[in-house]
């Protein structure tokens, strides 16, 4: 079953109220996928999570792990076996980090051993030195740190599934940016299903992979993160998401979609033949190859025009480059900082694989204007 | 006679008396703590409940003490009996109060994020609920113990023995000494016991 | 939004009178059953209201004079160890004040008769050394959190030192100062029993009576006067807190 996590008209109103917090949720999500819970305030996001692993019980409705009915499961053994992470944290002050990761691992039963090494290996992935964090309490870490920490423990007895409330909440901005990034390259390793409560929508767009958009206990759209960016359903998700949709959107398009194929010119070339060659392919830059071997430098048509010169001594080295699966965002940051209007685009084993222009990324703007991703 | 010959011609005597001081004292502090935390922690979970029972507490502590022991003769006869009881119920107040506040302190996050994790309520409690109250509690326990002394003292005028009874022998007999010798002891027992269960509180300090 | 807050200010007033009114109705209650039906000729002989009444104001005289004095003496050592220059001897004044908590009342009063002897001074003394610490302790909490950007203000404004202190520091501080007398004077009415044993009067000799000749009217009646009176301090002073609050 793909669907690892099911509501079936969920309803949740809390006692005193006169408003549902949750009405009549359906919502599938699938094994492996990160989902994110968005909206303002009071929307019922935080509600939706805390039915999953049972903290607050649904009035009505089914909700379906695996395809059983979390009913019918014994709320200690699930919890046991989903990680949970709150934007407080909640770390234990008396325990030592160790003793605080270890927590759902000495709750299972697991062996001394085994338990050691497990937290020694949730340290190194969350990039902190084992040796020296073990023995330290909570109160000598700093809030990104403490965060890490936070999620080393959740995942601690390895859980298929994971609620998280607001976990980077209360970081400065910085700091929030390094953890949502270190959180999905450790993501790409785990393939958890992660279930993520965010009133931020520029998070939600950059970490999910689905993102359901609640309003009054409801669902309001839900979709891919470019889905929702270049189609919102109504005015309340087009607000939601800000103005510059489309500048948001160059943080999620991938440089390797967007590049153009770069082409070479030999390094002997006479100005004449360079230039004509030039005005055929229709581009500014090309790599130059020197006895068939290509990479480290390339020719500008505006110098060699400049210089009447030969390709030879107008050839310049490539230093700045962007990666293939940077996004669109980092190559016009590039081009920023060098002043250029290109940026070339190379794999992980530093051959050059292609070129952005900026008329490339206006490209990706105006389209997302109209929608047509 | 002074003071110093006093204390020295009599000091088995005194000594028994000290002796049996440490010991009703020792014994309804035990019974206070057990039953008072036990209290205190039932209180956590009713809030009803814990405002009752801590206003009720906290009546129990206007009640004069040499009242209270008075009434509970007739009830327990006189000596060490009454003298427990009394001592048990007015330590109550201070370590109820103090263990009640010290788990309602605790920042709900935590509490949160253990439920969250799985652990059951039992699991909770203490591991990490009375870890984390340990301070206050303790700071409850040395403030029963200060006062259980001094109470303590005044359980020597309905025939409960200890170093009370030498104060108020002194004090019918116009006997000085014996006044001095009962207070001074007293004294230096209540500072002693508060430093020592300071010492004790601070080094759990978190 | 003002007069809904007045409103329920009120209503908490007035329970609070009627709760000191069902107090007093006890108290007097109690008096006449004891006096009007007395166990025996025992107790008749000793319990009459015109015993009660001048036990009633033994006890009050010891309270109001030891309280009086604590509050003349702590409050005005408060705020002086709160001025930069007497900063450093608060721990030590705490330290010693403290003690002077420790060590049981019954103690205080006995260390007291071995050497001054018997009377109501030695119990006035025994109660002002013992209702000493609360007020202290209140009055430099009091004083020492008072917002120092208001104090910052009045400076800056530039008005004296010694009206910043009066007009400024202690009303804020007030509301603390009364918390820490309210707690002191509780504790003295009930401790103030000890005073009947060191031939000082007050409603600790009804106890002891009842206790001599084992008439348990009598001991209830002991018992029950000065914890109703320290119950009607406790709301009164309360009142005073909520009025001094607004």
């Amino acid at each position: 079953m793909d669907n690892i996590i099911e509501f079936e008209n969920v309803t949740k109103r809390y006692n005193n109220a006169n408003t549902d917090a949750v009405e009549n949720m359906n919502l599938h999500i699938k094994k492996g996928e990160i989902c994110m819970l968005v909206g303002p305030s009071g929307c019922g996001k935080t509600t939706t999570m805390k039915m999953i692993n049972k903290l607050i019980k649904p009035n009505s409705g089914n909700i379906l792990i695996d395809g059983k009915n979390i009913e019918n499961i014994d709320s200690i053994e699930l919890r046991l076996s989903i990680g949970y992470i709150i934007q407080d944290i909640g770390l234990f002050p008396h325990m030592t980090i160790a003793e605080n990761i270890a927590t759902v691992p000495v709750e299972l039963g697991w062996e001394k051993g085994k338990i050691d090494a497990r937290v020694d290996e949730l340290l190194e992935l969350m990039e902190l030195d084992p040796k020296i964090y073990r023995t330290k309490k909570p109160r000598e870490l700093s809030g990104g740190q403490k965060q890490r920490v936070g999620v080393a423990r959740a995942l601690a007895a390895n859980p298929p599934i994971m609620l998280m409330d607001e976990p980077f909440g209360a970081l400065d901005p910085i700091t929030r940016g390094k953890l949502q990034d270190e959180f999905l390259k450790i993501q790409r390793k785990i393939k958890k299903t992660i279930v993520f409560v965010t009133h931020d929508i520029d998070e939600a767009i950059k970490m999910g992979d689905k993102i359901v958009v609640l309003k009054d206990g409801k669902i309001l759209q839900m979709g891919t993160p470019s889905q929702i960016l270049s189609n919102p359903i109504d005015n309340f998700v087009s607000e939601l998401i800000g103005g510059n949709s489309s500048i948001k959107m160059m943080n999620l398009i991938k440089c390797e979609s967007i590049m153009q194929k770069v082409y070479t010119m030999d390094i002997n070339l006479t100005f004449e033949q360079a230039k004509k060659s030039f005005l055929e392919s229709q581009v500014n830059q090309m790599v130059v190859t020197e006895d068939g071997e290509k990479g480290k430098y390339y020719i500008d048509l505006k110098d060699i025009l400049k210089n009447n010169g030969k390709v030879s001594e107008t050839k310049i080295e490539i230093v700045d480059r962007v990666l293939m699966d940077a996004t669109a965002k980092d190559a016009l940051a590039e081009m920023f900082s060098t002043g250029k209007h290109y940026i070339f685009v190379e794999d992980s084993s530093h051959e050059i694989k292609g070129i952005v222009t900026i008329n490339n990324l206006l490209k990706v703007v105006s389209d997302g204007d109209s929608g047509s991703i | 006679m002074n003071l110093f010959n006093f204390f020295t011609s009599r000091w088995e005597t005194i000594l028994d008396l000290t002796l049996e001081h440490f010991i009703m004292v020792i014994t309804a502090m035990v019974i206070s703590i057990a039953l008072g935390t036990a209290v205190g922690i039932i209180i956590t979970m009713n809030r009803k409940m814990a405002s009752i029972v801590l206003n009720i507490t906290n009546v129990m502590m206007t009640i004069p003490s040499l009242a209270l022991f008075s009434l509970l003769i007739p009830i327990l006869g006189i000596g060490k009996a009454p003298a427990i009881v009394g001592l048990v119920a007015y330590t109550q107040l201070p370590i109820v109060r103090n263990v009640y506040t010290g788990i309602t302190n605790i920042d709900t996050s935590i509490i949160e994020a253990a439920r969250g994790m799985g652990l059951t309520e039992m699991k909770i409690l203490y591991k990490i609920k009375i870890p984390l109250a340990f301070p206050a509690i303790m700071t409850g326990i040395r403030t029963a113990t200060v006062m259980g002394i001094g109470i303590g003292a005044i359980a020597g005028y309905i025939g409960a023995g200890g170093l009370g009874v030498y104060i108020f022998r002194g004090i019918s007999r116009t006997n000085d000494n014996m006044v001095l010798i009962g207070a001074i002891l007293i004294s230096i027992i209540a500072i002693l016991t508060d430093k020592l269960l300071e010492k004790v509180q601070k080094k759990y300090e978190i | 939004m003002v007069t809904a807050g007045l409103y329920k200010n009120s209503k908490k007033y007035i329970k609070n009178i009627v709760i000191i009114l069902i107090l007093i109705a006890i108290g007097i209650i109690l008096s006449i059953y004891v006096v009007e039906n007395p166990q025996d000729s025992m107790v008749s002989r000793l319990v009459s209201y015109n015993k009660i009444s001048s036990l009633l104001k033994q006890h009050l005289y010891i309270v109001g004079i030891s309280s009086g004095l604590a509050i003349l003496t702590a409050v005005p050592i408060g705020i002086l160890l709160t001025r930069p220059k007497f900063k450093k001897w608060t721990s030590r004044v705490v330290g010693i004040v403290n003690v002077g908590q420790t060590i049981p009342s019954l103690a205080i009063v006995a260390l007291l008769v071995g050497v001054i002897g018997v009377g109501a001074k030695t119990a006035i003394l025994a109660l002002w050394i013992y209702s000493l610490l609360p007020i202290l302790n209140n009055t430099l909490i009091g004083v020492g959190e008072v917002d120092k950007a208001i104090i910052e203000a009045a400076n800056g404004v530039g008005m004296k030192a010694s009206h910043v202190l009066t007009k400024v520091e202690i009303p804020l501080a007030m509301p603390m100062i009364i918390a820490g007398i309210r707690t002191a004077i509780t504790i003295n009415i009930a401790s103030a029993i000890l005073a009947a044993f060191v031939g000082g009067g007050g409603l600790g000799n009804l106890i002891i009576a009842g206790n001599n000749i084992s008439r348990w009217q009598v001991l209830i009646l002991g018992a029950a006067l000065p914890v109703l009176m320290a119950l009607i301090a406790d709301s009164v002073f309360g009142m005073i807190e909520q009025k001094i609050k607004l």
